[in-house]
């Protein structure tokens, strides 16, 4: 990779907070951003627990609400 | 880190949670049932309270009025033992295609998502995608994360629930 493409790989990840740089003299250092990190893992944790739980729940729902269906449908032809 | 799946990727029942963009949510599941059934669950008030509303999360549906058609409204009231006032979630369906798609805005904030859900039926199967669209990447932060200092003893009965 050129230097050019690896600046921007880094300004990338910078914008985005996964990584800090700090630039002494002709020395750019790069860390991980790791409060960021860690942030967005629990922002996708919680929507994960919202959702499954909602999800299971129509899971079961939808599960009741075919039975019923098949049921009714077979009063139907009788 | 833009994608996060839970754990068992060989079932059809898994709840998949990705951070599409800065700005947008997308949660996919597959349902074993007909797309009318899997619409008939969303588009019905009765039934939709049956499973919007996690029972871990402690809240109480004070009412739910939903005049599912395009351009019709929607409101939903909850109380929490935590709070002295219910609180409202409220907006406008944009878009009702039945047993294919649901568009609604979120009102209740000027940071509100707008949500699409659809619905598609393969084989006896349906595929439902919600996507939610936030107006800012902050917003996006910000959603559910007022509830969040509440939510580990929350997430406990969760854990209790769905081991059960």
């Amino acid at each position: 990779m050129t230097l050019t493409g690896m600046k921007k790989h880094v300004s990338v990840l910078e914008e985005a907070g996964l990584v800090i740089t700090e630039k002494v003299g002709r020395v750019r250092t790069c860390r991980l951003g790791q409060r960021r990190l860690e942030e967005e893992a629990a922002w996708i944790e919680r929507h994960r627990q919202l959702w499954s739980a909602r999800f299971d729940a129509l899971d079961k729902l939808v599960e009741h609400m075919k039975r019923e269906e098949k049921v009714d449908a077979q009063r139907k032809r009788r | 880190m833009p994608k996060e799946n839970e754990g068992s990727t060989g079932t059809t029942n898994h709840t998949a949670v990705e951070r599409k963009s800065d700005r947008e949510l997308v949660v996919t599941r597959t349902f074993d049932a007909p797309a009318h059934i899997v619409f008939e669950a969303w588009s019905n008030p009765e039934l939709f309270k049956v499973w919007w509303v996690p029972k871990s999360a402690g809240l109480s549906l004070l009412s739910c009025d939903m005049d599912i058609r395009t351009g019709g409204s929607y409101r939903l009231v909850f109380r929490h033992p935590a709070f002295d006032q219910p609180m409202a979630f409220f907006g406008t369906y944009k878009e009702v295609t039945p047993n294919k798609r649901l568009v609604w805005t979120n009102e209740e904030s000027e940071q509100g998502a707008v949500t699409t859900v659809t619905f598609e039926e393969n084989d006896g199967k349906t595929l439902v995608t919600l996507h939610e669209l936030y107006p800012t990447e902050a917003a996006r932060d910000e959603a559910l994360a007022g509830s969040a200092d509440g939510l580990p003893e929350q997430f406990a009965q969760l854990d209790e629930l769905l081991a059960s």
